[in-house]
């Protein structure tokens, strides 16, 4: 017997437990909105006289605003609700009696919480993106993956400390908390370094944040720091490669952090 | 063959003490019970014989493997969990031809062992909608899917009528007659064990207090009891207990268990229409060595906690 059927019949399960109707219809719905209702153009005022690549780092910006906070939504409810109910409830002791590796079982609940809600989220904003800009997507398809790849990343660095708490507490909701309180945290972290770079007229709170939340990276990269020359004599404008280390560094921490998760559940996890 | 060996298993939840230096064996094409109270250590030994717990000490083979994250043995084990959980928005009857699937078994199957335990007319519902006792069936046809050649049972029947026990029951002896299948089963419900089990293992505090054929346990623990049948088993049991040569005394509602002395049986024998006469009560019947499984139970507990 092939080891791909029992990873597939899993993943299939997961899929349809995770995204039982209504929710993946009522997420698409909201996807969409986020996208093409909620987007905010605000960032592109005062890039409209920059660089190609600078506009459509705009124009992405501004269409993945409404619907990233969507897909914190969705992977907060299938990694740490989701799994965290799984694990609570047994479903998780009922899939280890499966023929199927620790590791696989995991992959398969990692693909239908993330996986799936990031090809939905990526689908919908890309398609959005070719509908509405199709000037900018193809020439400047690097800088979009760039904006995505920047963006995403710090709520899958929620994601991976949801699920480590999910699986180390064996329950979903400090896990859940946390990553609602993390989330709306780096918003109110980021306003506090940005004033504490400028007081101190080093950038170095903006550098460690940029290492967790790389978007800020690529935000100075572009936009630099308009408007606090008079603040501050304050300067900070990474360049590309040092803005692909930032996106970088915060990646090796994510799959860190999942990497854990996975040594965790393949080794430690006793049920 | 061994199906699975234990040797000194321990396993501590912080401070607690759950499994101490546990043993066991169970051989193949036999039917084992793991018999104890509340808390005594079944479950976390059933865990760890399935992978789920690793053991603090100790080594456990299913198989001749060890069974943490070991796929190889699962095609060959069935699960019956206490609490049984699946994916509560899918229907049984597709949701066991996912099993299948996953097994790599014919998908007619599904429907075989939802017959098998009666829950054919529920291959449609949900699974979130069976009721307690529908859902463990469920787990149990779930188990039996890929007809495996041991299957391991943490209080299989705790939710469900004694019809439907009995049924089940059946199909256990069925299974292990037809298929050779070997089982381990943990209840609290010992008549159910007797009808059963051909082994039975006694776990109390952690450890095996008692283990062996049942043949041999009630020829170690049960000599000298002699099972008394009355109308009136609590007014017997008060003039049985003034007799010198009796050791001990128990009644239920349909007789009393005499221990007497070695030897003095017969003395038993002849006091006891003598006594029934004196109270006007009647005596159904005098059978040696015919303990229940509650006694055995009762009587091995008592004679290890005296060494």
């Amino acid at each position: 017997m092939g080891k791909g059927k029992p990873f597939l019949e899993v993943l299939a399960s997961a899929i349809h437990e995770d995204f039982r109707f209504p929710f993946l219809e009522i997420f698409a719905f909201l996807y969409a909105l986020g996208t093409f209702v909620l987007a905010s153009f605000t960032v592109s005022i005062y890039t409209q006289t920059a660089t190609n690549e600078a506009v459509a780092y705009a124009v992405t910006t501004s269409l993945l605003s409404g619907s990233l906070i969507v897909f914190v939504l969705l992977i907060f409810k299938n990694v740490a609700y989701g799994l965290g109910s799984d694990l609570e409830k047994g479903i998780i002791q009922t899939y280890f009696s499966y023929p199927l590796r620790r590791r696989g079982i995991l992959t398969a609940k990692l693909l239908s919480a993330l996986g799936v809600s990031l090809l939905l989220f990526l689908g919908i904003q890309i398609s959005a993106l070719y509908i509405l800009a199709p000037d900018i997507v193809l020439p400047q398809f690097s800088t979009i993956i760039l904006t995505y790849a920047a963006n995403l990343s710090y709520p899958l660095l929620i994601s991976a400390i949801m699920l480590l708490m999910t699986l180390i507490l064996r329950r979903g909701g400090i896990g859940l908390v946390v990553g609602i309180v993390l989330y709306v945290a780096m918003n109110i972290v980021s306003g506090i370094a940005f004033f504490v770079a400028l007081a101190t007229e080093s950038p170095l709170m903006l550098q460690i944040i940029s290492l967790i939340s790389p978007s800020y990276a690529l935000q100075y990269h572009y936009g630099g720091l308009s408007g606090v020359s008079e603040l501050s004599s304050l300067t900070w404008n990474p360049t590309l490669s040092e803005t692909l280390l930032y996106i970088g560094g915060s990646y090796v921490i994510v799959a860190s952090l999942f990497v854990l998760g996975y040594i965790y559940f393949s080794r430690r996890l006793n049920l | 063959m061994s199906l699975i060996v234990a040797e000194n298993l321990v396993k501590s939840y912080g401070r607690v003490v759950a499994v101490e230096s546990l043993s066991l064996t169970l051989d193949e094409g036999s039917v084992t019970g793991l018999i104890g109270p509340n808390g005594a250590g079944k479950t976390t030994t059933i865990k760890m014989i399935l992978g789920l717990l690793k053991p603090d000490k100790g080594v456990v083979k299913v198989f001749g493997q060890n069974p943490w994250d070991n796929t190889a043995i699962r095609s060959m084990i069935g699960v019956v969990y206490e609490k049984a959980f699946f994916p509560a928005h899918q229907k049984t009857l597709e949701y066991l031809q996912r099993v299948c699937r996953i097994f790599g078994v014919s998908e007619s199957r599904a429907m075989e062992v939802l017959e098998l335990v009666n829950l054919q007319e529920a291959s449609d519902r949900q699974i979130k909608a069976l009721s307690a006792g529908m859902l463990q069936k469920f787990a149990i046809a779930h188990a039996l899917v890929h007809s495996p050649k041991l299957i391991v049972a943490d209080e299989m029947t705790a939710n469900l009528d004694p019809q439907a026990r009995s049924e089940l029951l059946d199909v256990v002896l069925q299974l292990n007659r037809d298929e050779k299948a070997a089982f381990l089963l943990s209840s609290h419900i010992l008549p159910e064990l007797s009808r059963v089990c051909d082994s039975v293992a006694i776990i109390n505090r952690g450890k095996v207090w008692a283990f062996g054929k049942l043949s041999e346990l009630y020829e170690k623990y049960a000599v000298g009891i002699i099972r008394v049948s009355t109308d009136s088993p609590y007014e017997l049991e008060a003039e049985i207990k003034k007799l010198n040569y009796v050791k001990e005394v128990n009644s239920d509602i349909r007789g009393i268990s005499v221990t007497v002395v070695e030897g003095k049986e017969d003395e038993l024998y002849e006091d006891v229409p003598k006594l029934a006469k004196k109270i006007k009560a009647k005596i159904l019947g005098i059978e040696t060595g015919s303990a229940s499984m509650q006694e055995l139970y009762r009587l091995a507990i008592t004679a290890k906690e005296r060494k």
